[in-house]
């Protein structure tokens, strides 16, 4: 197979898309949503480390300026999921488009971008079985409660290369998005009640601010350093607002050390304040490290953990993730092609979950 | 590429094509989304207000309009089939061509009746045939019958044993019964030129009367002319005058003026009260009018809901008999003629014997109160019939809201709205 039919062949597993959206959490259901990612498909791949430096990740804005030339990249994943609960366990499976960015340099100095990644995945469907007494008789039923969609974050960000060792960046975004959400109850005595299946649109908007700074202390050493705030969430039901929530503020910093030619490692740190958003959250620290190896066929892993920002208990539930991945240059240098593996585990109380998730990647350099 | 690459490429594309599945337990209420579906079970005794009952004396289904002629002769209940056939042209046709002669005698005449229910527990059926004034109509009586039912008999016809003989035929009387596959009894009986006379005035018409008696459960339904295919049939063999030819001998239906058939029973049904009257002949249907309240109409789901009425007297009919009752939604509520949903009806059947004067009657009404949460412009009035109307004397009667401690009341049980995107 040519590397051009292979680009379509990826190209079309992309394309059949559905809205923009990161990976599923049984934890984001006492809350607000699990926390999108932000990063490229390469960014990803050393789980998040590189993404400060990335000039398609959306982590910090500084990293526009390296962009180069015009460039559009974007994210495919698929999860399978085990969550382990209550003695059970269920497999699971989702299909998300977590990113697409593009930009490209207005002048020698000045780059520009744009493009969407997802805020808050929402994405739940939780069925849970009881009884009630009705007209004297005991009635079993199930209930069904599922989120459909999430909030994406809508970006426009420019890099500005102030020197050869400093870059600057500042990024606006507008978050917008919806959720279908679904409420089902089916008693067991469908000849007496009938199901009761109530559906409706939760539409979500904000606004938030970014901003990054990008040093080269040496050649071989870059430090990054980023910071987001975004305004309180809003949440309408049929133009009614129903939920106003506080988002959090984004700090954070990075290193990557150039080791050689072929060899490149960083590591990152990212505080985010999920406490000021309601009940059930918790302020988050997560970190991460990779390593990339290679070139033209380089070989990416990285290792990553920290807290996941809602949780039931007393402390914000933990995440624990390693990544395997690899990249291709295709169409003479044109086009890249991104491929890993990731696993994430995640735990709090009983509660557990394992993700896989196939990433896909795709740059375009037109 | 090679063939591996190409597997792993494939394989690639399969695991990363659309899919999902997020349907998992819950783990409550630790991590289930706080909101919860809620249910309330509530009797709203004032939903139901302005009812009435309608159909007295002239029902939605009279006699002489009804599917079915009712013939019974039970205690408390006699009832008699009447019809007159349609008239027949006093000239008929002799030859092929448009050459007709009068008619001038009887040779005999058939007529043919449908049985069309009958209680299985009926035993030895005799059908008497009565010749009856040609000036019957809607509003004739069963007292003002009582005279050519006493004086005028034809002839008695025993179902049973003409059943009973070889090809469901008598040789000597030349009656005749088919069975259909539905049990249904197809009677031919034929008369004489003395029982069934031919009379020019009248056009050929004639009208009779059928009382039905048996040794036990004398009751049966006969096919009414609205009953296609089923209605009585009369076909006669006359003599004509075929101008100087001779006699000859032709056969002549009715091909003029319609017939009629109805039925005349004693005692004449109970007028209205202050009841909600439901069935009986003529048939009464009773108009509700349901208020719900707002938050339950523009905003709830309704899982069941349930009409509960304590009947004012013991449903009237046959012991161990029963009949269906149609709580039907109203297109647009203009009364006693409010034009009926024939979509959104629910239904129930009531046992007669079996039900007790302080038992509860419930009708479930989920389907019409699902209809009007679901469109809340629509007329919240339904209406109680019984089904088939028209065709069967059992009625019932409730207390209507009149009476505020056993008139109707609403059981709902529903789910408010659900609070989406609220924390």
């Amino acid at each position: 197979m040519m590397p051009a039919r292979l680009l379509v062949l990826l190209g079309c597993a992309l394309v059949a898309a559905q809205p923009a959206r990161a990976q599923d959490s049984q934890f984001e259901i006492p809350g607000l949503g699990t926390p999108g990612r932000w990063e490229s498909a390469r960014a990803r791949m050393t789980a998040g480390a590189f993404a400060p430096f990335d000039p398609t990740s959306m982590v910090s804005d500084a990293a526009l300026a390296d962009i180069g030339a015009l460039t559009a990249s974007v994210v495919e994943g698929a999860t399978y999921r085990e969550v382990e609960a209550g003695g059970t366990q269920t497999w699971l499976r989702s299909t998300r488009y977590p990113q697409f960015s593009v930009g490209g340099p207005v002048s020698h100095r000045l780059v520009v971008g744009g493009g969407y990644s997802t805020y808050l995945d929402m994405s739940y469907d939780v069925t849970t079985r009881d009884s009630t007494v009705l007209r004297g008789v005991t009635q079993p039923y199930t209930d069904a409660i599922a989120s459909d969609g999430g909030v994406t974050d809508l970006r426009l960000a420019a890099g500005y290369r102030v020197g050869s060792r400093l870059a600057l960046g500042l990024g606006f975004h507008v978050l917008t998005g919806s959720t279908r959400m679904s409420a089902m109850r089916r008693f067991d005595d469908t000849t007496a009640y009938l199901t009761v299946d109530q559906t409706s649109l939760v539409r979500y908007s904000g606004l938030g601010v970014s901003g990054g700074a990008l040093l080269s202390v040496t050649p071989a050493l870059s430090l990054a350093a980023f910071a987001r705030s975004d305004g309180p969430l809003s949440a309408y039901v049929a133009d009614t607002l129903v939920r106003r929530s506080n988002l959090p503020i984004t700090a954070g910093g990075a290193v990557r050390w150039l080791l050689g030619a072929k060899a490149r490692l960083a590591g990152s740190v990212t505080w985010r304040s999920w406490s000021r958003t309601g009940p059930n959250a918790f302020d988050t620290v997560n970190w991460s490290a990779g390593l990339e190896l290679g070139e033209t066929r380089p070989l990416r892993l990285g290792v990553r953990g920290g807290q996941l920002p809602f949780g039931a208990g007393p402390s914000a539930p933990t995440e624990w993730g390693a990544v395997l991945g690899t990249g291709r240059v295709v169409a003479g240098g044109r086009g890249l092609v991104d491929l890993g593996l990731e696993r994430l585990s995640r735990s709090s109380g009983a509660v557990q979950e394992v993700a896989w998730t196939l990433i896909v990647g795709l740059t375009v350099r037109p | 590429m090679t063939r591996a690459r190409r597997l792993v490429a494939i394989g690639v594309a399969v695991l990363a094509a659309c899919n999902e599945d997020l349907a998992a337990p819950g783990v409550c209420p630790q991590y289930c989304p706080s909101g919860t579906l809620s249910v309330i079970d509530t009797v709203l005794r004032t939903a139901i207000s302005r009812d009435s009952a309608y159909g007295r004396p002239f029902g939605y289904q009279s006699p002489w309009t009804a599917s079915l002629l009712l013939g019974a002769t039970l205690p408390g209940r006699d009832s008699r089939p009447i019809l007159r056939t349609g008239s027949i042209a006093p000239n008929v046709p002799v030859s092929t061509d448009t050459t007709s002669g009068t008619i001038v005698g009887v040779d005999s005449v058939e007529l043919g009746l449908w049985i069309t229910a009958r209680n299985t527990r009926t035993r030895n059926l005799s059908i008497a045939l009565y010749r009856l004034p040609i000036a019957i109509d809607s509003t004739t009586t069963f007292a003002a019958l009582s005279q050519p039912f006493t004086d005028s008999l034809i002839r008695v016809v025993y179902v049973d044993s003409l059943i009973a003989l070889p090809g469901n035929k008598n040789s000597i009387t030349h009656d005749s019964v088919a069975v259909d596959t539905s049990g249904r009894f197809h009677l031919f009986l034929h008369f004489d030129s003395a029982q069934a006379p031919y009379v020019l005035a009248d056009s050929g018409k004639l009208a009779l009367g059928i009382r039905v008696q048996a040794d036990t459960l004398a009751a049966v339904a006969f096919g009414a002319s609205r009953l296609a295919g089923y209605g009585a049939a009369v076909t006669w063999w006359v003599k004509v005058d075929s101008l100087g030819a001779g006699i000859a001998h032709r056969v002549a239906r009715p091909t003029g003026a319609p017939g009629f058939d109805s039925f005349v029973f004693d005692p004449p049904a109970p007028p209205l009260d202050g009841t909600l009257g439901v069935g009986g002949v003529p048939s009464m249907r009773s108009l509700l009018r349901v208020t719900l309240p707002r938050a339950i109409r523009d905003s709830s789901q309704i899982a069941r809901a349930t009409l509960e009425f304590l009947p004012s007297a013991l449903p009237q009919g046959l012991v161990a008999d029963s009949f269906g009752i149609v709580a039907q939604a109203v297109g647009a509520d203009f009364g006693p003629k409010s034009p009926l949903d024939p979509v959104h009806v629910d239904t129930l059947r009531v046992y007669i014997g079996t039900l007790a004067p302080t038992d509860t009657v419930r009708i479930d009404v989920t389907n019409i109160l699902r209809f009007w949460v679901g469109d809340t412009l629509v007329a919240t009035s339904l209406a109680l019939r019984q089904e088939p109307e028209g065709v069967d004397f059992s009625e019932i009667r409730f207390f209507s809201s009149s009476d505020s401690a056993r008139g109707p009341r609403l059981h709902l049980t529903y789910t408010p709205v659900f609070p989406f995107g609220r924390p």
